[in-house]
């Protein structure tokens, strides 16, 4: 025979599934939802630039300046949309936004190329896309530093330049985005359905009036909120596990660690996420109002303050603090480390306890908070 | 002062919200095997002393106390134990069907499942839910929902059951299957008390509390408020009754004043009874007037118009 509250938590849990699996609007939300914005995110959003369209001024017509063009069009990062004789043509297709870069070769660049003092071409970035802009920017100092080194070994005959930059990337080593977001993704997932579902909850106990006999039986008001914590927690593994098949198998995303481990992680999070629905129910005790504060509460710092598209770590303190007792970055910086990196338990141990000590402190205060009384 | 043999005790319970005195001392008791009407019209103040006395709203001041519960506080863990609660309005869970409300509810009151299983053979078989086993709770009539509500109530066989306005929006045939229930409940040693604003209901109690305003203001079984009551009730008679109505309205002898058929049914103070008569005579000639006994409900108008001054 089962202690009497673990027979009244069973009995809560049983009921609050029974809620759910016949809300066929909940369900899909549930699980139709982390599907969709896998593929969302999977598909629509990259950071990968490439195919800038660029547009060539080139007024010097010789072997040098050709070679310069060709420099930026080997790789795809440009696409060369157009030429131009006069860097005043160009102009028009920058403002109509054909093209975001120009390349200006002017007259004479072979000659200085040759003969010095200084080999001049210009570069016209269209700031107003600052990821293409910095990409090309940095594709153009690239370009610069490389040629001056190949004049300089034809100089110099058979030398090697003292210092040479060899980097090497690790654990994606084709910068992919995808590789970089399906971690971030989950976090969005599992917050959404987690804290919205579990918000609800509480309040639509009070609101139906159902509250005011369950606080005439003998339940505890900490069993109320575990009973109420167990089926959420299961559609929310159901969750991890369909982001994670998709992930690997769909987005190629390495699992380099154990997957039991991101289960566990993905779990702590989870909790931390249902508790904090519960606590939004169990304080507004109205529905609409706990739906609002659960999807201001999660979805803004889940997608802004969890390093899941912008590093945390060039934020500024205020939100460096915010994001640093919110579980979402503790969750994103122990996915990334176990899947990509292969982490192991003892590496993303401070991500879990940060994220338990958040569950702990949000349980202890919604028991708290959750006064037997009706009004 | 506690007489002997109450299951639960109010003693000078207070509530108020804002400004307005909800409940202002409220002190009685029931005893085991009594059905206790707390009787009053609606915003007396009954729902608010009911929830006080299960434990869901604290009380200002006054206190609850359960001698069926080794004289634990309302709202306590041995309280809710001891107490089946039967609020007033939509309280069960109306996607989940008859047996799944029962089945939760035994649950949470710690019955094992044979026990559960008899009771809630035993619970349909007595409310005849039996055939809507499998019937969602929200697709339900008003009083097969009452039925079950009782039923959940029913369930961990309370000593003390409190029901408010249990009959409210019920048919009569299910009105008069709830009141046999509630008879053989409390024949068994079942002390109830039942929160109501009808007066046939009221009189069909062993005691009752009348509330008016927050307040107490008489307790007695009803044919004792009856017997003691020693203010006449008239039936008058005039061919203009409505004008007779608004002469009646504002006098300070009438105590209570409800049109009965053609006839217009008054409670006149005693001492002012004399008065009364002379006057009626002398201003409407066409009149007839007839003594009544006075009835339940006069007595609860009667007492209820003026309660500071009819007080012993």
């Amino acid at each position: 025979m089962m202690p009497r509250p673990l027979v009244r938590i069973a009995a809560m849990a049983n009921k609050e599934m029974r809620h759910i699996l016949r809300d066929p609007q909940m369900l899909a939300f549930a699980l139709v939802m982390p599907v969709g914005l896998l593929l969302l995110f999977g598909v629509a959003v990259s950071f990968d630039i490439e195919h800038i369209p660029m547009v060539v001024v080139d007024q010097d017509h010789s072997q040098s300046s050709r070679k310069l063009a060709d420099s930026f069009t080997v790789s795809n990062t440009f696409n060369v949309v157009a030429h131009r004789g006069d860097p005043d043509d160009a102009e028009p297709l920058f403002r109509s936004g054909a093209a975001r870069v120009a390349l200006v070769i002017p007259r004479g660049y072979e000659a200085s190329v040759l003969h010095g003092p200084e080999a001049v071409a210009q570069l016209l970035i269209d700031g107003a896309d600052n990821t293409s802009a910095s990409v090309a920017l940095g594709y153009a100092n690239a370009v610069a530093l490389s040629s001056s080194q190949r004049a300089f070994v034809e100089l110099l005959g058979d030398a090697t330049p003292p210092l040479e930059a060899r980097p090497r990337t690790f654990f994606n080593p084709e910068l992919r985005s995808a590789v970089f977001l399906v971690p971030g993704l989950m976090v969005m997932v599992l917050v959404m359905v987690a804290v919205m579902l579990t918000a609800l909850t509480v309040a639509r106990e009070y609101e139906r009036g159902s509250m005011e006999q369950l606080f005439a039986t003998p339940v505890g008001r900490l069993e109320i909120i575990l009973g109420k914590l167990g089926p959420y927690f299961a559609i929310g593994q159901v969750q991890v596990l369909m982001v994670l098949t998709l992930g690997v198998w769909v987005f190629d995303v390495p699992m380099r660690g154990s997957v039991a481990l991101v289960f566990l992680v993905a779990s702590v999070f989870l909790f931390a996420m249902l508790m904090q629905g519960l606590f939004i129910s169990v304080v507004t005790r109205n529905q609409m109002l706990a739906g609002q504060i659960a999807a201001v509460s999660t979805f803004l710092p889940a997608l802004l303050l969890s390093g899941f598209i912008f590093p945390v770590e060039s934020m500024p303190w205020v939100l460096q603090v915010i994001a640093r007792i919110l579980p979402a970055r503790y969750l994103v910086r122990a996915l990334r480390a176990v899947m990509l990196r292969g982490a192991d338990f003892e590496t993303v141990l401070p991500d879990i306890g940060a994220m338990f000590l958040f569950f702990v402190f949000l349980l202890v205060v919604a028991t708290k908070r959750f006064k037997r009384t009706v009004a | 002062m506690t007489a002997p043999g109450f299951a639960m005790e109010a003693r000078d319970l207070r509530r108020s919200f804002g400004s307005e005195r909800a409940v202002d001392g409220v002190t009685f008791g029931v005893r085991a095997g009594e059905l206790y009407g707390l009787v009053g019209p609606d915003g007396a103040g009954k729902t608010t002393t009911v929830r006080m006395l299960v434990g869901l709203m604290a009380p200002d001041g006054g206190e609850v106390r359960l001698e069926a519960a080794g004289g634990a506080k309302a709202g306590s863990e041995a309280a809710r134990e001891a107490v089946g609660y039967m609020p007033q309005q939509f309280s069960l869970y109306g996607d989940l069907s008859v047996g799944e409300n029962l089945q939760f509810f035994g649950q949470l009151f710690g019955l094992t499942k044979t026990q559960r299983q008899e009771r809630e053979t035993r619970l349909l078989d007595v409310t005849r839910l039996g055939p809507f086993r499998d019937r969602r709770a929200d697709a339900l009539s008003g009083g097969m929902y009452k039925k079950l509500a009782l039923a959940c109530a029913l369930l961990h066989h309370p000593k003390v059951l409190l029901l408010d306005e249990p009959t409210n929006g019920v048919d009569p045939v299910s009105r008069r299957e709830l009141w046999d229930l509630l008879y053989e409940f409390v024949s068994e040693g079942m002390a109830v008390l039942l929160a109501t604003p009808y007066m046939d209901e009221a009189s069909r109690c062993h005691r009752v509390g009348l509330m008016h305003r927050g307040r107490l203001i008489a307790e007695d079984a009803p044919a004792a408020l009856v017997r003691s009551f020693p203010h006449p009730a008239l039936l008058l008679h005039a061919t203009d009754r409505d004008g007779l109505e608004r002469r009646l309205a504002g006098r300070p002898d009438v105590m209570a004043l409800s049109p009965q058929g053609a006839s217009l049914r008054v409670v006149v103070r005693a001492s002012g009874q004399a008065d009364f008569r002379a006057w009626f005579a002398a201003q409407v000639p066409d009149g007839t007037m007839e003594v009544v006994a006075p009835d339940f409900e006069d007595v609860f108008l009667g007492l209820s118009s003026a309660p500071r001054e009819v007080a012993p």
